[in-house]
């Protein structure tokens, strides 16, 4: 009886100070974090967007959340250069998500997988950039496409799917559908409103 | 025992992959690429040489018979500042490594190693011998990874060894390829101890 509470107490005592680390850590570090995670937004943003500045990105939410963002030119503030909204697409063991910029006409101009847990060495190739090559394979081919009709080559599309990853491949397209579909009714919302 | 010694014993006669057979799990999961083993291990280590250095110097006041919860909540509370640390303070670092380090929390070597070792030891040999295993297993990642990535890939960390013609192999990117080197590994291992033996027997 007497040592559980001997070792109640330690316990105790070795818990609260490694309690009392973590948040002391945690308040040091989690502005720092937050930052980083701004920075990395901002750098998804503008490869989404090329040629886009971080003036010239405006974020459009409702309710606290961001529904897409409007870019305009960085020499012409009139012109709108575009929108970027995130995709997320339920791939084989995990949700992919990417980050696609759309010019006024439904063109894809960037596109980047932002985050992703597929089959290491199959899914995984969303991400893959070639040795030699600066950007990934996979995402460069959705450029240039309208966004509302990429599709993989097996669903009739002209995006090559990976080699033994088409669901992967096939999640990618769709989410990007989607999002753009989703981006769309919201664009006309929000003119409707302002008029 | 020397300081070399216990340096040393974790590069082969201990291995903590092919002779003690611990941290199987990440070990398995992270050898796809050579890049991956070399990030995964380098983690390992560094979090197996502090955690070895906090236990070591805790040893005397830790009840013999809550010492594994203690050595738990140690070594978790450690490696999440770790991770907290790595991604406020070095991002392009924590961009590499971050995704391994909460997979160390359950990697059973520095639980194995606080137990068997740093439990029992002061503390310099208690981190040379946390280097030493850490290294050991870097080494066990670095030949998987090499051996999964070159037949599995066709690259050698991200660059082509073979023609445009080689088509991977992929089940060895897989984790059933990793089942399979490492038993081949083990067995050769295991070979090359009977030879050994053998031949001390037949002097």
């Amino acid at each position: 009886m007497k040592d559980i509470i001997r070792f109640g107490l330690i316990l105790m005592i070795v818990s609260v100070v490694a309690a009392s680390a973590l948040a002391a850590v945690y308040a040091v570090t989690n502005p720092r974090i937050q930052a980083q995670k701004q920075a990395q937004l901002q750098a998804a943003l503008t490869a989404a967007l090329p040629g886009s500045t971080s003036e010239g990105m405006q974020p459009v939410s409702e309710g606290g959340e961001v529904l897409y963002y409007q870019a305009r030119d960085s020499q012409d503030s009139t012109r709108l250069l575009g929108y970027a909204v995130i995709a997320r697409g339920v791939g084989y063991s995990s949700t992919i998500e990417s980050i696609i910029g759309v010019d006024s006409s439904g063109k894809i101009i960037g596109m980047k997988v932002l985050s992703q847990a597929e089959t290491p060495g199959l899914g995984t190739k969303v991400q893959e950039i070639k040795y030699g090559e600066k950007d990934p394979w996979f995402s460069r081919q959705f450029i240039g496409r309208p966004a509302s009709q990429v599709a993989v080559d097996k669903d009739g599309g002209e995006i090559k799917a990976i080699t033994g990853a088409t669901i992967s491949s096939r999640a990618v397209a769709r989410s990007i559908n989607a999002a753009y579909g989703e981006l769309t009714k919201r664009i006309g919302q929000q003119t409707t409103q302002e008029q | 025992m020397s300081l070399w010694k216990e340096f040393s014993k974790g590069l082969y006669e201990q291995n903590p992959v092919f002779k003690q057979a611990l941290g199987c799990c990440p070990t398995l999961a992270v050898s796809s690429t050579v890049s991956n083993g070399i990030g995964m291990g380098l983690a390992a280590t560094f979090v197996l040489v502090c955690s070895n250095l906090l236990i070591s110097m805790l040893r005397k006041g830790v009840p013999a018979k809550i010492r594994i919860p203690i050595y738990i909540v140690v070594i978790a509370t450690f490696v999440t500042i770790i991770d907290l640390a790595m991604a406020g303070f070095t991002p392009d670092l924590y961009a590499r490594l971050g995704i391994f380090v909460p997979l160390i929390v359950v990697n059973c070597i520095i639980l194995g190693r606080a137990e068997a070792y740093a439990g029992k030891n002061k503390v310099l040999p208690s981190m040379i011998d946390g280097l030493g295993m850490g290294i050991g297993f870097t080494l066990a990642l670095l030949v998987l990874g090499a051996i999964r990535e070159v037949i599995g890939n066709g690259t050698f960390l991200g660059i082509p060894v073979f023609g445009v013609d080689f088509e991977p192999v992929m089940v060895f990117a897989l984790p059933p390829g990793a089942f399979i080197i490492i038993g081949f590994i083990l067995g050769f291992i295991a070979w090359l101890e009977k030879k050994r033996s053998q031949k001390t027997a037949g002097k």
